[in-house]
């Protein structure tokens, strides 16, 4: 048990609210409900965005508003520090959607992270939502619909196509959370299970994952160890992708055998999760289950 | 050498994570000026090669291409003199192992060692920090003799240096005690080396162990983090400088999104963006039987009103000789189609050689309005919604031409 939870109404900071794309998503996100009560302007003079209002620093912003969560829509080599500052302020959640943000940072950030007791989202992901409450991010909104599945995903678009053709069967999300697509990267699928199991608006889990790594694995090993008693979906990308660079014996040694699609399959089959290799047969194998 | 894989040279359609392995040469001349002992070495390709000089004595000559196994592939000789280095450069030059070109050769000095080490330093993404894998039985064997208990040592630490080093100092009481001080020397060295150049992996193995109790790098393993370029202007400069064997790399230091060629004979050209979903089309037009040319994630969120990348990736495709359909897929979350629509058809102005048809799946905002605009254009491009249709469409237009 890990204490990770959602609460929709929390108080969320922007970080990076001032640049093209960080003024456009403060606004975006609050027009979907998201409960936004500041921006960290930077060395920006502008005092406000879409009316939220502008603080120079985290410190000063939860201060004043008692934030609790965080965005941090920055440039890649901003993260590390942006997260920093968040956690320096108290701020518990931090999503952090920045694509190519080097590797030891995020391990930088995540030893932080562990230290201050708080979780991270990311990075790479389109972030998180629980639909028509808040979004942290930008999951687009043609495809978020209120509905029993618990979704968690690496890839933002395979999880946009898939939850779209869900939802237009109506099939709709309890939560929806992007771990990213980042080998190192904050909350792992196995450990937002407990929440999964815990929150009752899910009645069962969908699971976008891919080919590399061992988070699906992980993910298997952790249905078993929670008695994990709801129905879950996996869809996996990538069954057929060339075996990749093996990263010398180091690798092999590691992973040791895991990380392709046979092994993450047969794991999570091995616990009685529906595993699936295209889009349409997973839709299939969700509405005509009594989800 | 052999070339054991009748697949096309492409790899990597899965994401493991932005790593670029180097060749060896490139590795250990990166790794020297940081104070790493190498054997003295040059690069010698079938260009350079009539031109070798070498002192006689022992030398070795290594393939360099980057994949692991390349020993057990043949790729590496013995040589006592320039002619006969010369001899197995050429008769290798074409080869090919495990679908890697190689690239050339690096000839360096035979080390006369008492003790073969395995010493690794790796991003280890479970648990989110650095792997050291250490074992006083290295070699090419080392994954076997790592079966037996207690043979390989491995600990995990925070990615900064004093951590790191201390940490893996902790394995060294495992060890003999004629291995301790060369093994010091050389975690102090390596692990420093790993975080100044953002690895994700620098495996030394072998670590030879001299008799006067010094240490030198025998082979070497160096991944690293392309996310980490606008940091590593040396690596940067490693990697431009080798436009072949690091294609994929160059590709997206010049253009800035990923693309990678998957079958020189495809039928379907994918112009598409997301990573997780584009393998996802792969796998699926595989399943339904059809060959698409190549991955790629054009990231339609980053166009800023250019088309430069729609027309890098129709460009690729000019040298695909069997395409027959071309398949787009945005699935937009705030990029107007309606601007998306006018990009592509720029594009296919600027790209007229791609004569043929054209199946776009879009969604996202102002759909009727990027429809109006493709369909007005007089193209043969058919626009579509629903995927599925749009995929069976391409799948439909690839099996006509075949």
């Amino acid at each position: 048990m890990n204490g990770f939870h959602l609460d929709p109404a929390a108080k969320v900071l922007v970080q990076g609210a001032t640049g093209r794309m960080g003024s456009r998503h403060t606004e975006l996100m609050k027009r979907y409900g998201t409960n936004i009560v500041g921006g960290i302007a930077g060395a920006s003079a502008r005092r406000e965005v879409s009316d939220t209002p502008l603080f120079g620093s985290c410190g000063e912003a939860v201060a004043a508003t008692g934030a609790t969560a965080s965005v941090t829509l920055v440039p890649p080599m901003d993260v590390l520090g942006a997260v920093g500052e968040a956690l320096n302020a108290g701020i518990k959640l931090i999503v952090s959607p920045s694509e190519g943000v080097p590797v030891r940072d995020a391990m930088a950030a995540y030893a932080m992270v562990k230290e201050h007791g708080a979780f991270w989202i990311g990075p790479s992901t389109p972030g998180l939502a629980i639909p028509n409450r808040m979004k942290l991010g930008f999951i687009p909104d043609v495809s978020l619909k209120p509905g029993p599945l618990g979704v968690m995903s690496k890839s933002g678009t395979l999880s946009y196509e898939t939850c779209f053709r869900l939802a237009s069967h109506g099939v709709g999300q309890s939560a929806w959370i992007g771990v990213g697509g980042d080998p190192v990267k904050g909350m792992r699928f196995a450990e937002l299970l407990p929440f999964f199991q815990q929150d009752e608006q899910t009645r069962a889990v969908l699971v976008l994952g891919e080919i590399g790594g061992t988070e699906e694995e992980e993910l298997a090993a952790e249905i078993e160890r929670l008695a994990f008693n709801k129905p879950v979906f996996v869809l996996l990308a990538g069954s057929s992708a060339p075996e990749g660079v093996t990263m010398g014996h180091a690798g092999a040694l590691i992973q040791g055998g895991r990380g392709t699609i046979q092994s993450k399959t047969s794991a999570l089959r091995g616990v009685g999760a529906h595993v699936f290799t295209s889009i349409e047969s997973l839709v299939e194998g969700v509405t005509r289950s009594d989800v | 050498m052999v070339c054991d894989d009748a697949r096309p040279p492409v790899q990597r359609t899965e994401r493991i994570g932005p790593n670029l392995l180097l060749l060896e040469h490139d590795a250990k001349e990166l790794v020297h000026p940081l104070g790493i002992p190498i054997p003295p070495g040059v690069f010698v390709d079938s260009e350079t090669v009539d031109s070798l000089a070498l002192d006689d004595g022992a030398w070795v000559v290594k393939a360099q291409v980057g994949v692991g196994g390349r020993g057990k592939a043949g790729g590496i000789g013995f040589a006592a003199s320039a002619a006969e280095a010369a001899d197995f450069i050429r008769k290798h030059a074409d080869a090919t192992i495990k679908g890697h070109r190689v690239a050339g050769f690096r000839i360096e000095r035979k080390v006369d060692f008492v003790h073969e080490v395995y010493l690794s330093f790796m991003v280890d993404a479970a648990a989110r920090g650095v792997r050291v894998l250490l074992s006083a039985q290295g070699g090419v064997d080392v994954e076997a003799h790592a079966q037996h208990a207690d043979a390989m040592l491995s600990v995990v630490a925070a990615p900064d240096p004093v951590s790191l080093v201390a940490a893996a100092k902790t394995l060294l009481r495992e060890l003999p005690s004629d291995l301790q001080t060369p093994l010091a020397d050389a975690i102090e060295k390596l692990a420093r080396a790993f975080l100044r150049l953002d690895a994700t992996l620098l495996e030394v193995n072998p670590l030879f162990v001299l008799a006067d109790g010094s240490w030198i790098a025998g082979d070497m393993k160096l991944g690293v983090d392309e996310s980490a370029l606008p940091r590593q202007p040396e690596l940067e400069q490693t990697i431009r400088a080798r436009p072949e064997a690091y294609r994929e790399s160059n590709f997206k230091l010049e253009h800035d999104f990923d693309y990678v060629g998957i079958d020189a004979h495809g039928q379907v050209g994918l112009l598409t963006t997301g990573a997780g979903l584009s393998m996802m089309l792969i796998d699926e037009m595989l399943q339904a039987g059809r060959r698409p040319f190549n991955f790629c994630d054009v990231r339609t969120g980053q166009l800023r009103g250019s088309p430069a990348r729609l027309i890098e990736v129709l460009q690729q495709f000019t040298r695909g000789p069997d395409i027959a359909v071309v398949l787009v897929n945005v699935f937009a979350g705030i990029t107007d189609l309606g601007e998306f629509a006018q990009l592509l058809l720029a594009a296919l102005d600027a790209v007229p050689q791609i004569k043929v048809p054209v199946v776009a799946r879009l969604i996202g905002n102002n759909f009727a309005a990027a429809k109006q605009l493709i369909e007005q254009s007089g193209r043969p491009i058919t626009v579509e919604f629903d995927l599925d249709k749009a995929l069976q469409k391409a799948v439909d237009l690839a099996g006509m031409a075949a």
